[in-house]
Parts: structure tokens; C-alpha cells; sequence
């Protein structure tokens, strides 16, 4: 069963990212060990395993802010590795964090309009200036960021409010729309119902659906409730002590032997 | 997991090779010029290294009081070197007393003793003062708040010194007893000196069997590992805190007196430079870590007072040692930005 | 009955009894009642040492009587609170008295040294001993119950009474401002009325009494009636109202000189230059968040770059006309804010304000010493830049008769470039680049992930800094003729950035504010100008303490333009779903 509306993706769907051999240590302790890993285009793939398993290392490789110690990482047909996080997320890969990590003492309008920094082109000069064509920026880039708080149901009277006095499931909706704000074409989500009710959670897993529909995204969701990840996504990877274990379909993946040990121990399969 | 910066901004890694560059080749060429000139007799340098201990043992002193609150509340407690002046200020009054009585003279040891003992308890007083009002209830806040209350602290207490005790500078009596040279292993060193680097190495030994032997020391410990935990087995942070502001005022305390004994003049300000080369030390040896805060006070001591010398002297720049608080200076700028984690210290814990 | 007063609050009462017996003592000791015993509030009645004196038991007074929060305070009397104000008082008044008795006795000159015979006899009214201990507890206990009697009397009357002390206290403060001005307007009549022999007169002091005290019980009704008149205006004269204030604001700058005369100008001028420092300054601390305690560094280099171009006594001794070397200066400056900043861009926080600190007196004792002294002046410094600003207009404009000397002149290019500075300021701080700065301030590894080039944006915000300090230092360079190494120390970064703190970190009005209270009021105050560095200090801890935010915080951008249509907005696609909080 699929709340999505959209099928599954067609075969000649072209890939997105791709991963190859991706390696990561820390002072002996391999986080990451050869990962192979593909995500086609405007699919929702998720990454599930235990906790450390990999799967935020992963991620910060992604995004640039560590450097993988070998493998390569090809978005869109560009290398992202060796590039800065800013570069990589003004080559389309936008994230949000496990621990909600907002700008505390700025609005929430401010919030997301830094999300749409990398898509703006008002140089300091030019805004010292006052140049008329900062202004329209500015003016359209608010309006969007408006947009983008009725997208992701953050009522509008937030706006001027400081991030952190927002409700903890409203500051998830936020940074979730700081995300979307530089048009990403791939988008990251670090656990994006954690700590959320059952009601928020579904709430949540629909918005997930509608953001790839609508904004024709594609999304890597890590998470841990087995409820959104075999909900939302067309694909999964598992990851165990840094390994990818396993790899397929939702029904696939709760079939699978392997997985079923990782997270149930020896004796469940046996 | 270590936060990376592109490495290939040009501009910036071009800055910082070029400043490495430059220090280097002025180290290199200042000291071979002086070197080969043979301005300085054996024994100037010996005297100069000498000196140069001395001064870095009270720096040392201080920069443990910069590397115990470190420890504890991962903040630069700006405000210790007034609470190193606070504490020589406040007893050279009763110094001279002792001086103008005679009995200083008539009985140094008890004097020097009870003078070290006001000048101790003064800076300990005000470092609990200063933890209990400025810095306790800003523990949760912000890394810059406290260090900005601290900055203010620091002014607030060497003005309200000069505004209690006067601004004129104040010339420690001199003992008898301590004049003169004292052969050591057939090098002649002098007396006050001699008494400066034993105290130091006392007190530093003291402060070692204080961390690791002691309860209130393992308690201590454990807070700059992890507050939280700490609490959950039954430590009192808050107190343990205090302590450690009070460890940290009695070593500052005795450094003030030290100081006055190498210097002999005290004054309000006396506080600043101290305090900034003691905190250069404390991350020269990385801060944090006790036998760092000693290598790095010794190491930087050495430094300042050779160190004109040797890199200026030779290239006849005009009076070399108005310019050794360049030479702290430079080594905090440099060992800031090159080794922050100084030469013995742990990588920073959390973020 | 219950009981008198419980164990718990005789404790509080107790402890802040002390805290204010501490109080007055430090402020006897540190000699700020020693400066300011003779200077005349009301003269013949009070001094301000009497009034800094008095203002310790009094708001005591007034913490106790608001003390007990615990159950049993909702059940106090009025009576009962006014006792705990008299008990701090008395408690303060007490030791006080002890110590002016031993203080009487025993000559402790030697070691506090402001404890002087004339202080002590100010202390104890010239009275003997024992005479003398009654009337401090006395006074002390009095003006305690005094505070409490604030506390408990109506919010109106407790307002109306501080307005008409201030009121009072800061006419007397600027008397030198006016007095001298109006005399030489040729209003003696006015002048005599109000002052007399460094004082207020009694009756002047009761006329801003009652003015005070009836501005203070207007000023509610006042400002309700102002707000629901703007409020209810449309959003077009709402803007018309708007540009008029600024307007208004504009012409009172452009003629304060005028009508305040040279010393007020000379004042003006000197906050204008620390006005234009914090303005750099706030860039860098206030938007980008980083603590730069070197900022004297850039203001030094300016002041410097411009008397080596443009004195003819410089080693390079070219003498550039001011207009040509600026842009010079400026470029000069944003590359050395590129130099300073490039190497520290890795630091935390704060490591980056001690390196900042340690290149700031690097760059001091390098100005200072003999080694540079051939192309530097060292010491001496360097002397004849020649100002670029006539030393005085005299127009006839028939109806206005305009004539300015000196600072009256320099007054206006340094706000030009202040108003300047606040614009770009402004305009930065609410374009893409304030927020990446902000952000970047708020969690710098998440800023960059979401597209901001940290390293970029940290070089720019140092680079502005820098550029907008040096313009400081070029203009302070003019106004004094000659650059000194002295002028250049660590007090200048810790005075800036005590005016950014006061007023509000990231807030322009805030710094406006901060310049005028931090660098304007001690200018008024002669006897202040030993203590200022003592009250900056203060300052710094006192507003992290209770108020970190500032005076006037920053506010996030307002969007005015969308208050409008919030309402229909509301119901958002699946908003109504979650559980929502409050209505703020």
C-alpha cells in the first residue's frame, strides 16, 4: 500500500546521485566502508539502520562538510567531493538535522530567506546602494519565503516571530522550508519525525509526498520509524557498522534476512 | 568531526603562508645576525635565560588559573589578571608595614609568609566574588556573554583598584636577606630569582597533588569532563566551580607576590600584560591541561626575555626590548592561529 | 498573628542590607563621592555625591519591599514592606556610620587613599562621632523605608516622583551646556533664575520638579493617544508621519551646532567619531558576530595612513589634499581589515578576541617604538595635517546670519559620514548579505551548509569594519592636526565596544544611543573622566547581566506591508492540523 498519488518511478528514470565505493574514517573507526549507492531522479529513497550505523556520516559527506577519505560522489553529474558545504548547496542539495538546528534569534521569515541566499544575486555593494533591482529581489524572495510557509503548513502570523520560540513541530515545519527556499533538487532529511506524535508523523510523511510532487523533488529521507520509511519510500538502503547490508524495494527490505538480523539480533532468524 | 574549510581559498591560505614565511625568515635572519655578531657574552645569556624562567614561572602561575576555569566552564576568564593585581596590590601595604616596623628584615621567612598569605586570601576573595556575581548566572548563556562580562569585570576591578588604593605605582620594600647571588651548581643566580622559581615549582607540586589526589580534585575532574554526569553522581558543580575560581585566586595571589619580588614595582594596571601573556601560555601548553599551563608559562618567560635579544639585537634595531610585548604578542597571535591546540593540549570536547 | 516577618525574608533583608552597605563603602572608597561632594545639584541643598549617596539605600529599599516572593508574600502589608525597606536602610546607614566613626579615629590614608578629611567630614554632616553614626543610620534607615514607600505607593506616583529626580539632577548636569550659552545670548535673567554658583537654584529645582513630575503623569495618556492616532491611520500617512519625524530630526542635527555653541559642538564632534567607530564596529560584532577587541587597530591605521599622505612633516612627506588620499586611506584600510582577518578566520569566538586584542597592541607598541620611529614619528607622533574644512564660515543669508568656528564646522562632515554609515548600515543589514552575517552569527556550520561562503562573509563584514574605522580614524586624525601613538590604546576597542553593548548589539539606534550616553555624558561631567573606564566596565558586566539584548534591541525586520493581509492568510494548506500555541 502507497499514500503516494504518483507511481513508482519509470525504469529510464536518469540518476540523480551516485555513489561509489565511499569510505570514511575516524582514527580507526570506519564510519562508512564502501558504500555503493544510486538514487534516480524525483524518487524518495530512505536509509535506515541502527544507530551508528553510518547514516549522519553519510550525510555530512553529501553536503561536503566532511571529506570522504575515499570514493566519489557524483550529484547530477557533478563531483561534489573536496567542494565547501555552500558550493554544494548551490549545486541543489539542500538538508535539515537530526537536532533541529535553526537561527535562533532570527524570524522565521529571516530563517528561510537565508535558505534562499544561494539563489540570490544582490552583491554587497549593489545593497549598500540601494539599487533598485535589490529591492525587487528582496521584495520577490519574501514573497516566495511566505510561499513557502503555507507549503509546509507554518501559519503566516509566525513570520515575525523568533525561530526559537516557535512550537517544536512548528520549528521542524521551518527548517524544512529554509530547506526548500534554494530550490533543491535533492533534498536531505535527517529524521524529519523525530519526536513527533503519531498525528504530526502522518502529517509529516503526507507533507514528504507532496513536496516531491509538487516540487518535483528528490528525497533521501535517514529515519526510524519503519511506519514513514516504508510509507513514503520507493527504495531502501540499510546500512549496518558502516556497511550497506541490503538494498530494494519496501517488501524486499522486510523480507530481508539480513536486515531483520541487524535490527532483531541473531535470534529472531533464527 | 571537525568543522572543514575549503582549503582552496587562495587569498586566505596565501595570508597565512606569507605571514608563516615572514615569521620565519625574521626568526632566521635576526638570529643569525645577532649570533654572529657576539653582541652578548655567555653569562648576558645566561642571565637573560635565568630571567627568563623566573618571569615564565610566574606566568605560569597565573596561566593555571586561566587553564583550571578553563577546565571547568570552557571559558577565558579575562577578568585573572586583576585578580593577580588585587592580591600584590592589596599586600604590599602590609609589606610595607613590615618594611617601615623592621620587621621584615628582623624576620623574613614569617614575613614574606603572612604577606603571601594576605596577598593569596585577597585574590581568592575576589575571584569568588567574581564567579558568584558576574559569572554563575551566565552559564548557560552564549560563549561570547560571559567573555564580554568578563572583559568588563576585568576593567571595572583594575579601575576600582585605582580608585581605592591611588595610581601611583608602589615599590615593594626590599629584603636583605634576599640580596645577592646564590651558586647553584656553579652558576650564580640571583637570590630573589633563586626564591621565585622554588615557590613556583612548590606551589605548582602542590596543585598537581591537590588535582589527582584529592576528593574535592577528582571531583574537579570530573566536572570538566561532563557537568551533567558529574551532577548525576552526587557532585556539587556549583561548588566545585567556586573551588576551582578559589585554587585559581590563591596560585594568582602568590604569583603577585613573585612578581613583585622579580619587578618590585606594583600598580593598578600591573594586571593586563600578565594576564594576556600568562592566557598566551596557558594555550601555548594548551589549554586545559596543568603541565601545559607550566611548560607554556616557562617556554613563553624564556621567550620574551631572550628573545629581543636575540632576533633584534643583531640587526641594530633601536632599543629591542621595547618591543618583547610584540614578542608575546606574536607568539599568542601565531600559536592561536597555528596550533590553537597548543603543544600538549586535548582536542576541544562537544562544539 | 503571623509572625513579624519570617526567617526566609530576614535573611534576604539581611543580605541585601550588606550588598548596600558594600555599595556605599566602594563608593566612598573609589572616591566617586569624594568627586562629586562638591558639585551642586540644588545649590546650598544637595550635592551629587549626597544624590549617588542616597540613591544606594533608596533603591535598595525599594528590592527589599520587593523581595519576598515566596507564599506568604501576597499576604504582606504595605507596612510590613515598608519596615523591610527601613531595615536595609539601616543596616546600610549602620556600617556606614562604623566606618566613618573608625575611619574619624584612625587615619587610613595610607591605604585608601580618598578617604580624606574633607570627605569624612562631608559623611558625617561635621558632627561629632556618636552624632555623627545616628544621623548616617538615621538617613539611611530613612531613605530605605523611603525606597519601600516607592515600591507600595501607585504605579502614577512612583513614576511621577523618579521623573521629577531625574529631571532635576539632569538639568543641573547640563549646566554647562546651557548656562555658558546663555549668557552669551545675552539671557542672563533666564541663566540667573535657574542657576547659582554651580547649582540649580531652590526655585528652579522646584519648577523642574513639577515639570518632571506632570511629564511624567501626561506622558501615559500622551502616548496613548499618539499610538492609537498612528495606529489608526492608514499606512500612507503613517509613512507621511514617519518621514516628517525623520525630517524634524534631520534640521534639529543640522542646527544643533548653532544653537548649542562651540562646546556642545566640540562634544558632538567627539561622539560623532565614536559614533562612526561603533557604526564599523557593529558589523562586525553586532551583525557577523564576531568579537574583534583590535578595532583600535584599523581606527590607528587610518588616522595614520592619512597624516603620512597628507602632512608634509610625514617621512613621506607628500601632502596629498585630504579629498585625494580618503579613497587611498580606505583601501588601505579594507586590505589591512582583509590581513587581519584572513588569519583568524578559523578561530572560535573566543580565540578570535584574544588575537584580535593581541594585534590590536601589536599594532600600538609598533606606532609607539623607537624602531619605527623614522618613518612613524614613535612617540611624538606626527604633526601639521592640515584640515581640509574651512576654520570658519560666516554667511549672511539676509534673514539667517550663519557663523560656525572650529568643531562647529568639523561637526558637520563627521555626521555626513555617520548618516552614511547608518544608511549602508541599515540597508546591509536588511539585504541577503545582514542575513547570511546573522546567520553565520547564529550557527556557523549550519550557515554554510545552507549556501553562505562563511569565509567570504567574515573577510567582508572585517573588511567594512575596517574600512568604516579608518574613516574614523581619518577624520580624528583632522580634527586634532596630529597623530599620537597614545591615542591608539586598548580603551579605544573597549570603549566602542561598550557603546555597541549599551545600545544594542546589531542595532543602529541602539549604537546612536550608546555613542551619546557612553562618550556625550562624561564629556558634561568633568569630575566623571577618571571613572569612565571604571563605569564602561560596568557597563559591559551589568548589561550582560540583566539586559544582554541592549537598550534598544535590535528588531527584525517589521513587515508593515504584510500586517494587512495576515488575517486571511491564517488557514494554510494543512496548518490547522497541528496543535497550536498561543496566538502571538
Amino acid at each position: 500500500m502507497s499514500v503516494l498519488g504518483t507511481p513508482p518511478p519509470s525504469p529510464m528514470a536518469d540518476v540523480i546521485l551516485s555513489v561509489h565505493h565511499l569510505t570514511k574514517r575516524f582514527e580507526g573507526l570506519v564510519a562508512n566502508r564502501e558504500i555503493d549507492f544510486e538514487i534516480p531522479r524525483h524518487a524518495i529513497v530512505s536509509m535506515i539502520g541502527p544507530n551508528g550505523a553510518g547514516k549522519t556520516t553519510f550525510f555530512n559527506q553529501l553536503t561536503g562538510i566532511i571529506e570522504p577519505t575515499s570514493g566519489t560522489i557524483e550529484f547530477d553529474g557533478t563531483s561534489v567531493i573536496g567542494m565547501a558545504p555552500h558550493e554544494v548547496a548551490e549545486l541543489g542539495i539542500a538538508r535539515t538535522y537530526q537536532n533541529i538546528r535553526l537561527f535562533a534569534d532570527m524570524t522565521v521569515l529571516a530563517n528561510v530567506m537565508v535558505g534562499r541566499h544561494v539563489r540570490m544575486k544582490a552583491q554587497w555593494y549593489e545593497a549598500v546602494l540601494g539599487l533598485p533591482h535589490v529591492a525587487r529581489e528582496e521584495a520577490a524572495v519574501e514573497q516566495r519565503a511566505l510561499e513557502l510557509l503555507d507549503l509546509v503548513g507554518l501559519p503566516r502570523r509566525y513570520a515575525d516571530d523568533l525561530a526559537k520560540n516557535l512550537p517544536y513541530g512548528h520549528q521542524r515545519r521551518l527548517e524544512l522550508a529554509r530547506a526548500l527556499a534554494s530550490d533543491p533538487k535533492l533534498l536531505l532529511l535527517d529524521e524529519p519525525t523525530a519526536g513527533m506524535n503519531p498525528g504530526e508523523t502522518r502529517q509529516m510523511t503526507d507533507l514528504i509526498a507532496r513536496l516531491r510532487r509538487e516540487l518535483e523533488l528528490t528525497i533521501l529521507l535517514i529515519e526510524h520509524d519503519m511506519k514513514v520509511v516504508m510509507g513514503v519510500s520507493e527504495r531502501i538502503t540499510v546500512l549496518d557498522y558502516g556497511e550497506r547490508i541490503a538494498e530494494g524495494s519496501p517488501e524486499e527490505i522486510r523480507a530481508n534476512p539480513r536486515v531483520i538480523e541487524a535490527y532483531l539480533g541473531k535470534q529472531a532468524t533464527a | 568531526m571537525r568543522f572543514r574549510l575549503p582549503q582552496r581559498i587562495n587569498l586566505v591560505s596565501t595570508i597565512l603562508w606569507g605571514l608563516r614565511i615572514v615569521v620565519a625568515v625574521l626568526v632566521l635572519a635576526g638570529s643569525w645576525a645577532t649570533l654572529s655578531s657576539g653582541k652578548l657574552s655567555p653569562d648576558a645569556w645566561r642571565e637573560l635565560v635565568v630571567f627568563g624562567i623566573a618571569q615564565g614561572s610566574v606566568y605560569a602561575l597565573i596561566a593555571l588559573g586561566y587553564t583550571l576555569v578553563y577546565g571547568v566552564l570552557f571559558m577565558i576568564n579575562f577578568a585573572h589578571g586583576d585578580v593577580f593585581m588585587t592580591g600584590a596590590m592589596t599586600a604590599f601595604f602590609v609589606a610595607r608595614n613590615f618594611g617601615e616596623s623592621g620587621f621584615l628584615n628582623a624576620n623574613p621567612i614569617v614575613a614574606l609568609l603572612i604577606i603571601f598569605a594576605v596577598s593569596m586570601l585577597t585574590s581568592m576573595l575576589v575571584a569568588i566574588a567574581l564567579e558568584r556575581i558576574a559569572y554563575r548566572p551566565l552559564r548557560r548563556a552564549p560563549r561570547l556573554v560571559p567573555l564580554i562580562t568578563a572583559i568588563g569585570a576585568s576593567l571595572f576591578i583594575s579601575n576600582s583598584i585605582r580608585g581605592i588604593y591611588g595610581e601611583q605605582s608602589q615599590t615593594y620594600p626590599s629584603i636583605d636577606a634576599l640580596q645577592g647571588r646564590l651558586d647553584l651548581f656553579g652558576i650564580p643566580i640571583l637570590k630573589t630569582q633563586a626564591l621565585v622559581i622554588v615557590s613556583a615549582v612548590v606551589l605548582m607540586i602542590a596543585l598537581v597533588y591537590f588535582v589527582e589526589r584529592t576528593r574535592t580534585g577528582r571531583a574537579m575532574r570530573a566536572v570538566s569532563e561532563d557537568k551533567d554526569v558529574a551532577a548525576l553522581m552526587g557532585i556539587n558543580v556549583d561548588r566545585i566551580i567556586v573551588t576551582t575560581f578559589a585554587v585559581g585566586g590563591l596560585l594568582a595571589g602568590a604569583a603577585g607576590i613573585l612578581y613583585a619580588l622579580v619587578f618590585n614595582e606594583v600598580d593598578w594596571f600591573m594586571g593586563f600584560l600578565p594576564g594576556i601573556k600568562a592566557f598566551t601560555a596557558a594555550v601555548l601548553g594548551g589549554i586545559g591541561n596543568i603541565a601545559g599551563a607550566m611548560l607554556g608559562g616557562l617556554t613563553l618567560g624564556v621567550l620574551e626575555s631572550v628573545g629581543p635579544f636575540l632576533l633584534l639585537g643583531g640587526a641594530n634595531v633601536p632599543s629591542p626590548n621595547q618591543l618583547r610585548d610584540v614578542i608575546a604578542f606574536t607568539v599568542l597571535v601565531l600559536v592561536l592561529i597555528f596550533r590553537p591546540n597548543g603543544i600538549l593540549g586535548r582536542s576541544e570536547p562537544g562544539r | 498573628m503571623a509572625e513579624l516577618i519570617s526567617r526566609r525574608q530576614l535573611r534576604r533583608v539581611a543580605t541585601i542590607g550588606a550588598v548596600a552597605a558594600v555599595a556605599l563603602l566602594y563608593l566612598c572608597m573609589v572616591g566617586l563621592i569624594e568627586a562629586f561632594k562638591d558639585r551642586n545639584v540644588v545649590t546650598g541643598v544637595i550635592t551629587l555625591g549626597a544624590v549617588m549617596l542616597l540613591a544606594v539605600p533608596l533603591i535598595a529599599g525599594y528590592r527589599a519591599a520587593l523581595l519576598p516572593r515566596d507564599a506568604s508574600a501576597s499576604r504582606l502589608a504595605a507596612w510590613q514592606r515598608v519596615l523591610f525597606g527601613l531595615v536595609v536602610g539601616l543596616i546600610a546607614g549602620a556600617v556606614l556610620g562604623v566606618f566613618v566613626v573608625i575611619a574619624s579615629a584612625v587615619d587610613v590614608r595610607g591605604v585608601l587613599v580618598r578617604i580624606s578629611p574633607p570627605l569624612l567630614e562631608f559623611l558625617s554632616f561635621g558632627l561629632p562621632s556618636a552624632l555623627a553614626f545616628l544621623a548616617i543610620t538615621g538617613l539611611g534607615g530613612l531613605t530605605g523605608a523611603l525606597g519601600a514607600l516607592l515600591l507600595v505607593s501607585p504605579v502614577r506616583i512612583r513614576n511621577a516622583v523618579t521623573s521629577a529626580v531625574i529631571a532635576v539632577v539632569f538639568m543641573s548636569m547640563i549646566e554647562p551646556l546651557l548656562r555658558p550659552r546663555l549668557e552669551q545670548l545675552d539671557y542672563t535673567a533666564i541663566s540667573d533664575f535657574v542657576y547659582k554658583s554651580h547649582g540649580l537654584t531652590e526655585a528652579a529645582a522646584i519648577l523642574f520638579l513639577v515639570v518632571g513630575a506632570v511629564a511624567a503623569i501626561l506622558w501615559q495618556p500622551a502616548n496613548d493617544l499618539v499610538r492609537r492616532t498612528v495606529d489608526a491611520a492608514p499606512v500612507e500617512s503613517r509613512r507621511r508621519i514617519r518621514r516628517w519625524a525623520i525630517g524634524v530630526l534631520v534640521v534639529a542635527v543640522l542646527i544643533l551646532p548653532q544653537v548649542s555653541g562651540t562646546f556642545l559642538a566640540q562634544v558632538a564632534v567627539l561622539v560623532g567619531l565614536y559614533m562612526l567607530l561603533a557604526l564599523g564596529l557593529n558589523i562586525v560584532v553586532g551583525y557577523a558576530g564576531l568579537l574583534d577587541l583590535g578595532y583600535v587597530a584599523f581606527f590607528a591605521v587610518g588616522a595614520y595612513l592619512t597624516a603620512l599622505l597628507t602632512s608634509p612633516n610625514s617621512s613621506l612627506g607628500i601632502g596629498l589634499p585630504f579629498f585625494v588620499a580618503l579613497p587611498i586611506v580606505m583601501l588601505g584600510a579594507g586590505m589591512t581589515g582583509l590581513l587581519i582577518g584572513a588569519p583568524v578566520l578559523r578561530l572560535r569566538g573566543d580565540y578570535l578576541a584574544i588575537v584580535t586584542l593581541g594585534f590590536g597592541e601589536i599594532a600600538r607598541v609598533l606606532f609607539e617604538s623607537d624602531a619605527l620611529q623614522p618613518w612613524l614619528g614613535g612617540v611624538q607622533g606626527i604633526l601639521g595635517i592640515p584640515s581640509p574644512f574651512p576654520p570658519r564660515i560666516d554667511l549672511d543669508l539676509g534673514t539667517m546670519h550663519i557663523f560656525a568656528t572650529g568643531p562647529q564646522v568639523l561637526y558637520y562632515p563627521i555626521f555626513a559620514f555617520c548618516a552614511l554609515a547608518a544608511v549602508f548600515a541599515y540597508r546591509l543589514s536588511n539585504s541577503r548579505i545582514g542575513r547570511a552575517w546573522n546567520a553565520m552569527r547564529e550557527d556557523e556550520s549550519v550557515a554554510e551548509a545552507t549556501g553562505v561562503s562563511t569565509v567570504n562573509y567574515k573577510l567582508l563584514a572585517f573588511a567594512l569594519g575596517a574600512t568604516t574605522g579608518c574613516l574614523s580614524g581619518a577624520l580624528f586624525a583632522v580634527q586634532l592636526g596630529s597623530v599620537f601613538p597614545g591615542s591608539f590604546d586598548v580603551f579605544v576597542s573597549i570603549t566602542v565596544l561598550a557603546v555597541i553593548i549599551l545600545g544594542g548589539m546589531g542595532s543602529i539606534p541602539g549604537v546612536i544611543l550608546g555613542a551619546i550616553v557612553l562618550i556625550g555624558l562624561p564629556e558634561l561631567l568633568r569630575e566623571f573622566v577618571e571613572y569612565r573606564v571604571l563605569v564602561y566596565g560596568g557597563v559591559l558586566v551589568a548589561m550582560m547581566l540583566l539586559r544582554p539584548e541592549g537598550l534598544i534591541p535590535n528588531r527584525n525586520r517589521q513587515r508593515e506591508l504584510h500586517e494587512a493581509d495576515s488575517e486571511e492568510e491564517q488557514e494554510t494548506l494543512d496548518g490547522d492540523l497541528m496543535p497550536q500555541r498561543g496566538t502571538s
